[in-house]
């Protein structure tokens, strides 16, 4: 851990412990300091930044009406990132739950055929992303989207997940498996 | 967790089979890809003012149930003092036990459990009269009473008249130390 870090952890627990008493502002600090955090862990599961922001808030939401129960205010940064994960899984899933509806019109639409060409634009990348990961079983998703993450030691990776680092490994493997089908036309 | 063991081979199989890892790194670089992509586009002033926007809401809110539940105890505390008044009065019409005489005294009630074991017998029916109350067998002589007799909306089954309460007290209280601890001087009886 370096000393910036180290600082930014004692100040972390600072403003957890004054958020805990009530504190409004110290709680908007917090926002401040972890909301690109938040926002990247967001963003890997989703692969959608507009979800993700919307992901994010409910995160924060539910940091905030929790914040009380946390016992370790040095583990804030953790402890959030499960929280936007988890709030991020629940919007994927409620993606499919959506998309399940409207399968049987687009089956009438017929299948939109895209060019080699086309398949390079980010915006369908992101959405062959979003489908692929919503095929993922919850574990999967969050373990391969945390793993993403530079700045996470698989450790904390683990954390997050609340198991074993091998187990981690193990959801992100299969996670990698299932991509590698549902994304076989971007490997190629 | 039981489901992963030997999963820790997991590493080193992509290690050894070829172009394994290759694919992995190929999907992680995709998913970087996108995510990077994704970031880019990211106005993290706009992502603070609506995250700011949506704990105010919460904060008014979590004000906001805090103050009604300050009004709703008071309902709360209002009604259940209501509900043991109205207890209290449907227990006081079946059961008198203290009832407030128009001279302001109040009369004793001597509670018979048990239908048919007392009986009042008004020596003298007068305002001031001699009572003489038989209770379980034992007849207790009253000395001089004040009776006074009020109508219910009870018939007697007897004779399907209208039952009236008596209520005999003395004028001076006497506290009878019977064991019971009771004031036995006054008492109220149905007819």
């Amino acid at each position: 851990m370096g000393k910036s870090q180290r600082a930014e952890t004692s100040d972390t627990g600072q403003l957890v412990k004054a958020s805990q008493a009530g504190d409004r502002g110290a709680f908007d600090e917090l926002v401040l300091l972890y909301q690109r955090r938040a926002m990247k862990v967001a963003i890997w599961v989703l692969g959608d930044a507009e979800q993700a922001a919307e992901a994010v808030q409910e995160g924060f939401v539910k940091a905030y009406l929790s914040i009380g129960k946390l016992k370790e205010p040095k583990r804030f940064e953790i402890w959030l990132c499960r929280i936007v994960a988890n709030a991020a899984i629940g919007q994927v899933r409620a993606a499919k739950r959506r998309a399940e509806k409207i399968k049987i019109v687009d089956h009438y639409r017929g299948k939109k055929t895209l060019s080699p060409v086309e398949r390079q634009n980010a915006e369908d990348l992101k959405e062959s992303i979003q489908q692929a990961m919503s095929k993922l079983s919850k574990k999967e998703a969050k373990a391969i989207s945390l793993f993403g993450l530079e700045d996470l030691s698989h450790r904390q990776v683990a954390e997050i997940m609340g198991c074993s680092v091998k187990a981690t490994r193990w959801h992100v493997f299969r996670a990698r498996k299932k991509l590698k089908v549902l994304l076989r036309e971007y490997l190629e | 967790m039981a489901c992963i063991s030997g999963k820790e081979e997991v590493e080193g199989i992509i290690e050894r089979v070829p172009g394994m890892k290759d694919e992995q790194e190929k999907i992680d670089l995709l998913l970087a890809r996108n995510a990077n992509e994704q970031l880019k586009n990211v106005d993290w002033n706009k992502l603070n003012v609506a995250i700011s926007h949506r704990l105010d809401k919460v904060r008014q809110s979590k004000t906001s149930t805090k103050r009604f539940p300050t009004v709703f105890k008071i309902v709360a505390e209002i009604s259940a003092v209501a509900v043991v008044v109205v207890i209290a009065v449907m227990i006081k019409l079946e059961k008198p036990t203290n009832l407030q005489l128009d001279e302001g005294r109040t009369a004793m009630v001597e509670f018979v459990k048990r239908k048919g074991l007392a009986t009042v017998a008004l020596i003298e029916p007068s305002d001031r009269a001699h009572v003489k109350v038989y209770i379980a067998g034992k007849d207790k002589k009253l000395a001089q009473c004040y009776v006074k007799m009020i109508d219910s909306d009870r018939s007697r089954k007897e004779d399907s008249t209208q039952a009236a309460w008596i209520i005999i007290s003395r004028s001076e209280r006497v506290y009878a130390d019977n064991g019971t601890k009771r004031d036995m001087m006054d008492m109220l009886c149905l007819f």
